[in-house]
């Protein structure tokens, strides 16, 4: 392809000519390998690293651990503790990311109403994001505690009945958990509803108002839709972040009481950690890996199924 | 100007004001516990004991070590990247972009007990690097992806016209790329710096010496150090929720924009 612009006329302006400057570029491989090397090194040698693990019978000390080959992953397609976990991770993704997306699209609406000290509510409800969950850990124990905030709380504007150890019972400690996830959650996905829902065509709902549609309508016709490029990206990023999910139930109830808050994280910790079982471990953070895998794909080409509709 | 949410009538707007109020009550009450919790007993006494014991100070500067050095380096790595995968040629360009990318899905739990014998073959083990390393490795993925997408957008035709002009590669990221990321930058700034101040499973993992220890593992460290005595316990969690809620008053915009483009895979 040289040859032939050499032997043209010179004329910068070819498409030829153009394609001829973009190849002598420089090549880019040095600029990405140190990043590339980073990522792949690091994260791809851990990951092989797991795979091999995941074959032993191992304590993580012992000289000679032993080959057990696919008996790891038989074991945990037995063991009701990593059906469960997996449950309480389905369970939790579908509360967590509804009562969020409810409470941050209702509130993002409510605050796009221009009523007074939107400011402050803003701050007030983005404010946990920022906080680390280990941070906040102490605080929630300390607040569902028996004789804690909550139930003092309680007791004091007439609903002692409802005071309960909530950390201390397998029917309630879930519910916390999750409370503690929304909690610290609804910022950001008010916050992405409030950009999403200004970048609505104004004109759109000044024609759905004229044409008699009350708030409720709008919300559902309109808003709603229009928001779905978001809800997409949220719902994706809960179901990683769910089966991310440790730090809040390692601290707050250390998966109890009687597995109750027993997600895969946590299981892997103790597993792993504590109990030194590293072979089983590492067959669970590869059975974790191949589902976090699962998860995004499932829900990328779900969203790509629907209209493609770009995102905010 | 037509709002989502009309509220003409003065009723409304008081119904729409109380059951915003209704609604933040929630994410309020867990902190205001928090401030209540910490000055139960000796009041501000509380503070002063965890003052005295001295490690606020060594926990706060590992985690200032900690996020400064990850984000330095993803800053770095991400720029450089960014830039390869956007405007320069590579040979199966997509294929090096994916097998990055595929490593967003990770959930860190998965990487543990390869680093703990890694770090520890390696010597790392207990020293910043364990955990800067992974840290950097797993926010560079999505920080490559979002800067990638952003200098897309910057026409091919002004990094000619400097090649044209004599300028080198290296120049044309300087005074092009650098500056014009900016943004863009910021939000990995932030992402980055949440990232790693609020990572708690690597540090519990792979450092064990108190001297090194991050913020997140405060309120563990005052459990021990209290025999449970929880109204400090919480002091030292308001002690170290205050820099994170102060940071983010302060750049408010910025932490809001940035966790937002986090969250937008």
């Amino acid at each position: 392809m040289t040859s032939i612009t050499e032997t043209r006329p010179p004329s910068a302006t070819t498409p030829t000519a153009r394609r001829n400057r973009k190849n002598l570029r420089p090549s880019g491989l040095p600029w990405i390998s140190p990043a590339f090397v980073l990522v792949v090194g690091l994260i791809y040698y851990c990951i092989i690293e797991t795979g091999y693990l995941s074959t032993l019978d191992w304590d993580g000390t012992s000289p000679t651990p032993t080959p057990v080959g696919a008996q790891n992953y038989t074991e945990i397609l037995a063991d009701p503790v990593f059906w469960l976990a997996l449950w309480h991770t389905v369970l939790f993704f579908v509360v967590t990311f509804t009562v969020q997306t409810l409470i941050g699209f209702v509130f993002a609406a409510v605050l796009h109403s221009k009523i007074r000290l939107t400011a402050v509510y803003k701050v007030l409800v983005f404010t946990p994001v920022v906080i680390a969950p280990a941070t906040m850990a102490p605080v929630f124990r300390q607040m569902f505690a028996a004789d804690g905030q909550l139930n003092w709380t309680l007791e004091h504007i007439g609903l002692g009945f409802l005071a309960q150890p909530w950390l201390a019972q397998s029917s309630t400690a879930m519910p916390v958990i999750m409370f503690i996830t929304v909690w610290e959650f609804t910022g950001l996905t008010f916050v992405l509803y409030y950009a999403a829902m200004g970048q609505i065509d104004p004109e759109v709902l000044e024609a759905a108002r004229t044409d008699g549609a009350g708030n409720l309508r709008i919300l559902v016709s309109i808003v709603w839709p229009g928001v779905r490029g978001t809800t997409v990206a949220l719902a994706m990023l809960g179901v990683i972040g769910a089966l991310k999910t440790f730090d809040v139930p390692y601290l707050v109830t250390i998966g109890g009481p009687n597995y109750s808050t027993e997600f895969l994280g946590t299981y892997i910790y103790r597993v792993s950690i504590p109990q030194a079982h590293v072979g089983y471990g590492a067959a669970l953070s590869v059975m974790l890996l191949v589902l976090a895998l699962l998860g995004a794909i499932a829900v990328a080409a779900r969203a790509n199924r629907k209209d493609r509709e770009p995102g905010v | 100007m037509s709002p989502v949410f009309e509220a003409r009538r003065r009723s409304t707007r008081l119904l729409l004001q109380l059951v915003a109020t209704l609604m933040i009550i929630p994410y309020v009450f867990p902190l205001v516990a928090m401030v209540q919790g910490s000055l139960a007993g000796e009041g501000l006494g509380n503070y002063q004991a965890v003052f005295s014991v001295g490690a606020v100070g060594t926990f706060f500067r590992n985690s200032a070590i900690i996020a400064v050095s990850t984000i330095v380096i993803v800053y770095v790595l991400t720029m450089l990247a960014a830039f390869g995968f956007s405007k320069l040629r590579i040979r199966a360009k997509e294929v090096y972009f994916w097998l990055i990318l595929a490593a967003l899905t990770l959930p860190e739990v998965v990487l543990l007990t390869p680093l703990f014998a890694t770090t520890l073959a390696l010597g790392v083990y207990d020293t910043y690097w364990a955990v800067v390393l992974p840290l950097a490795a797993l926010q560079i993925p999505f920080a490559v992806l979002l800067t990638r997408k952003f200098i897309d957008g910057v026409p091919d035709s002004l990094f000619d016209a400097a090649r044209v002009d004599g300028a080198g590669v290296f120049t044309a990221f300087r005074y092009i790329v650098l500056p014009m990321t900016r943004p863009i930058g910021a939000a990995i700034v932030v992402l980055t710096l949440i990232g790693a101040w609020n990572s708690y499973l690597l540090p519990l993992v792979l450092i064990q010496d108190p001297a090194k220890q991050t913020i997140t593992l405060l309120p563990q460290f005052f459990v021990s150090q209290f025999s449970n005595d929880q109204t400090k316990v919480l002091a030292s969690a308001v002690i170290t929720a205050i820099p994170e809620i102060a940071a983010y008053l302060c750049l408010q915009g910025l932490f809001e924009r940035g966790l937002a483009a986090g969250a937008l895979k």
